[in-house]
């Protein structure tokens, strides 16, 4: 069942968008032609061969590199930059390594000028969610991978922000770790229910968590598919196994298949 | 006792070179009077700072090697910030600094003479020259270096330019920014003591030199030990400020 | 924010230089401070009667003589220390003990001991240049990449193959940066040691000018040391773009 999002009350507006770099004379597209609509509460994830520029379009959102061709407008105003709307959950983790885990936890608040007490809670209530509140005072350098990647969705979720940008947040997660975190997410998620825009290598991660699958084809990226995700919510681990599931998880390899042969063949 | 035996096993080349030297000096080879036995050294040496000579003139070298040192730190480090900050900044001081780079300094002193008079402003003056490059370089360079994903995340946490600058900038620096420190201390000693060789009459450049051209190379060599000392204890000193204060990071990375 | 244009970094130079010879003209500039177009009318001078090329032989002589032995010597011992722990634990506590140590202040006692011609200069100078020579080529070394070692031998490579194929090209970016910093020190310290005191040569002419109030000549002298400086330089910035064609691609200096 593709089908497209719905365009009323769209969050994140996306229309004929491109991206084209210039490194030394030598121009690069990123993306190109691209549409996309994401509405109020949804939980969107993105899959795509490496390069196609999956990371580049969550950047974009962000508000960290600029639009070079077409339109992207969020809550129907274009992007100007960076800000506490829209959270990064990056995936290289950037947590300040001069600061404890529950200094960086609390950041935001801290800049904002919110109150000890109130610092203290937040940090509190989310290391617990995420597993780390023994480690609270301990500083980056001695966490391993995968617990630098929880503080920094800790980070994220601290400041509550509207929408969601995470960026293969669960990459540095061994695969056991990886499961529990996609299931801790998505009761999160079902919570607050917050827009999210999830990128991902996995597939099975990608059609667990979300309500629509976006593939993107291979560079220049453009939507090849954007498939709807009829499973019920809330969803334990185990719907992996059911049929349904194992239909979504062939569809959509299928569509992947050719785009990482394709982005296999340009790279030589 | 133990660690004191393992720590002199550790440096045995000291020892080798230390014995080298004494050997050579009663060998009778070369006159004693230019190559002082470690004994007469070590007499000037205590001699010399029990009459409080030595501690006066390492006390005026010190104060005219910091003050100049200090002084460039704090511009250095503005001017390095302001260089990472806006490209226009660096493009016009850049040449300045990697061209004047190369030109020997010291060679400036007479003009200084001129303008400082012949006393200390003079030398902090050129101290402050000297130490000023390595130090904004180290300083925009690790303005510079800040992990841009660093930088992102503060600003998708609302940031403002200041907060970004003081948070986030300054603190990714301090591990080069040590790395120019280091390199400028040694060198605003070495270019007082220089100005104080040329011409002075007070410091522990003119101490040697005086002690030289009387022919007391003991004395001489004992002052220099001094220097010795006074350069091995700043450089720990720097080291280990350093390690408390980039306490995030585990290694002292090498010079240069 | 735009990328500023090349010429941006000559404005402030220019501008200077501009400034001084109006005021120098006018007779604002105090009297250590020659207008430029006299400054290079003197430099002209200098070339034409050959005095010139007689200072700055023979402090080139002293700098980059002395350059060449600390260089080879230090990257020898540095390399060795880097590649085998007996020389590294010999030599290891002198240097580090020494490095911070001003080796200027030993400039009185080498000069009674050699004497106060080129010898004494070419000692100084070496020693000096020696200790950053050394530093890089030691670290250079003692970063080669353990897994590269472990394939050579996988493959078959004896210790001295190891040396030369991995740990020697492992070395040398650092090892170029160390000659870089060393090339500038040997001009420095030629210059101080002539300074304090010689015969000949291009810190010798600035002395001998300061004492005559003979500023042109000194800032002559003070630019073709400059000139000198960065030229030897970039000379050796080419042999390390040469030497080190391959390693440069992956950095940010490939543009």
């Amino acid at each position: 069942m593709t089908g497209a999002a719905p365009a009323a009350g769209a969050v994140i507006a996306v229309r004929n968008l491109g991206k084209t770099f210039t490194r030394d004379g030598r121009r690069v597209e990123a993306m190109r032609g691209f549409d996309l609509k994401i509405a109020e509460g949804e939980f969107v994830t993105v899959v795509g061969p490496s390069g196609c520029g999956k990371s580049t379009f969550l950047h974009m959102v962000g508000g960290f590199e600029p639009v070079t061709e077409g339109e992207l407008l969020v809550d129907g105003r274009k992007v100007r930059g960076p800000g506490p709307d829209r959270g990064v959950v990056f995936q290289e983790f950037a947590l300040f390594p001069w600061r404890t885990v529950a200094e960086n936890v609390t950041w935001a608040l801290e800049i904002a000028g919110r109150p000890r007490a109130e610092r203290d809670a937040v940090a509190e209530r989310l290391l617990a969610k995420v597993g780390l509140t023994q480690f609270r005072q301990h500083y980056p350098a001695e966490l391993s991978g995968g617990m630098k990647q929880r503080v920094a969705i800790a980070r994220t979720l601290a400041f509550d922000p509207r929408i969601l940008l995470m960026d293969e947040p669960f990459g540095a997660l061994d695969a056991q770790n990886r499961e529990l975190m996609q299931e801790d997410l998505q009761v999160l998620w079902n919570e607050t229910r917050k827009t999210v825009l999830f990128i991902t290598h996995d597939i099975d991660e990608a059609i667990y968590l979300a309500d629509r699958v976006v593939v993107f084809t291979a560079r220049p990226g453009r939507v090849k598919a954007d498939v709807r995700i009829d499973l019920p919510r809330p969803r334990a681990i185990e719907i992996k196994k059911s049929t349904a599931y194992t239909a979504y998880r062939n569809r959509i390899w299928d569509l992947l298949r050719d785009e990482v042969l394709l982005a296999r063949r340009e790279e030589g | 006792m133990r660690a004191l035996g393992r720590t002199l096993l550790a440096n045995y080349s000291l020892l080798v070179a230390l014995v080298a030297y004494e050997l050579i000096s009663r060998s009778g080879l070369v006159s004693p009077r230019l190559i002082p036995s470690l004994v007469v050294i070590g007499e000037q040496l205590w001699r010399y700072m029990l009459n409080g000579d030595l501690p006066y003139h390492a006390g005026i070298s010190l104060y005219r090697a910091f003050s100049g040192f200090l002084l460039a730190a704090v511009v250095g480090i503005a001017l390095g910030a302001a260089m990472a900050r806006s490209r226009w900044v660096e493009a016009l001081f850049e040449p300045i600094f990697t061209f004047g780079y190369p030109i020997p300094k010291i060679s400036l002193y007479p003009i200084f003479i001129f303008v400082f008079g012949l006393g200390t402003g003079s030398k902090v003056a050129l101290v402050f020259l000297e130490c000023l490059y390595p130090i904004a370089i180290h300083a925009m360079a690790g303005m510079r270096a800040t992990d841009r994903v660093l930088v992102w995340a503060a600003e998708n946490m609302g940031a403002s330019r200041t907060q970004l600058f003081f948070r986030v900038m300054v603190p990714a620096a301090l591990p080069t920014l040590f790395t120019g420190l280091r390199i400028a201390l040694p060198v605003s000693l070495i270019v007082t003591l220089l100005t104080e060789i040329i011409g002075e009459s007070k410091g522990l450049g003119y101490f040697i030199t005086f002690a030289s051209a009387s022919f007391e190379y003991g004395r001489a060599m004992a002052a220099f030990v001094v220097v010795a000392v006074i350069g091995f204890a700043l450089d720990r000193f720097v080291v280990a400020l350093r390690r408390r204060v980039v306490f995030w990071l585990k290694d002292v990375p090498a010079i240069g | 924010m735009a990328r500023p244009p090349r010429w941006v970094g000559a404005l402030v130079p220019l501008l200077l230089v501009a400034v001084w010879e109006i005021a120098a003209r006018r007779g604002d500039a105090p009297e250590y401070l020659p207008a430029p177009s006299v400054i290079l009318a003197e430099l002209g001078a200098l070339v034409a009667s050959g005095d010139l090329f007689v200072h700055a032989a023979a402090s080139l002589y002293r700098a980059l003589g002395a350059f060449a032995i600390g260089a080879v010597t230090g990257a020898a011992v540095g390399l060795a220390a880097g590649t085998l722990r007996a020389v590294e634990r010999f030599y290891e506590p002198i240097i580090s003990l020494t490095y911070p140590v001003p080796k200027i202040a030993a400039l009185p006692i080498v000069f009674a001991w050699f004497g106060l011609g080129d010898v004494s200069k070419i000692v100084i100078i070496t020693i000096s240049v020696f200790y950053p020579i050394y530093i890089a080529a030691f670290f250079g070394a003692k970063g080669t990449s353990r897994v590269h070692v472990w394939a050579a031998r996988n493959m078959g490579a004896g210790r001295w193959q190891i040396f030369r194929r991995i740990v020697l090209p492992s070395a040398l970016p650092q090892l170029f940066n160390g000659l870089r910093v060393g090339l500038a020190l040997s001009f420095i310290v030629m210059v101080v040691a002539e300074l304090v005191a010689s015969q000949r040569g291009l810190g010798y002419l600035i002395a001998f000018s300061e004492e005559q109030t003979r500023f042109d000549i000194m800032y002559a002298a003070i630019l073709t040391i400059g000139v000198l400086g960065f030229a030897a330089d970039r000379v050796l910035l080419a042999v390390r773009r040469r030497a080190l064609k391959g390693q440069l691609l992956a950095t940010a200096e490939a543009r």
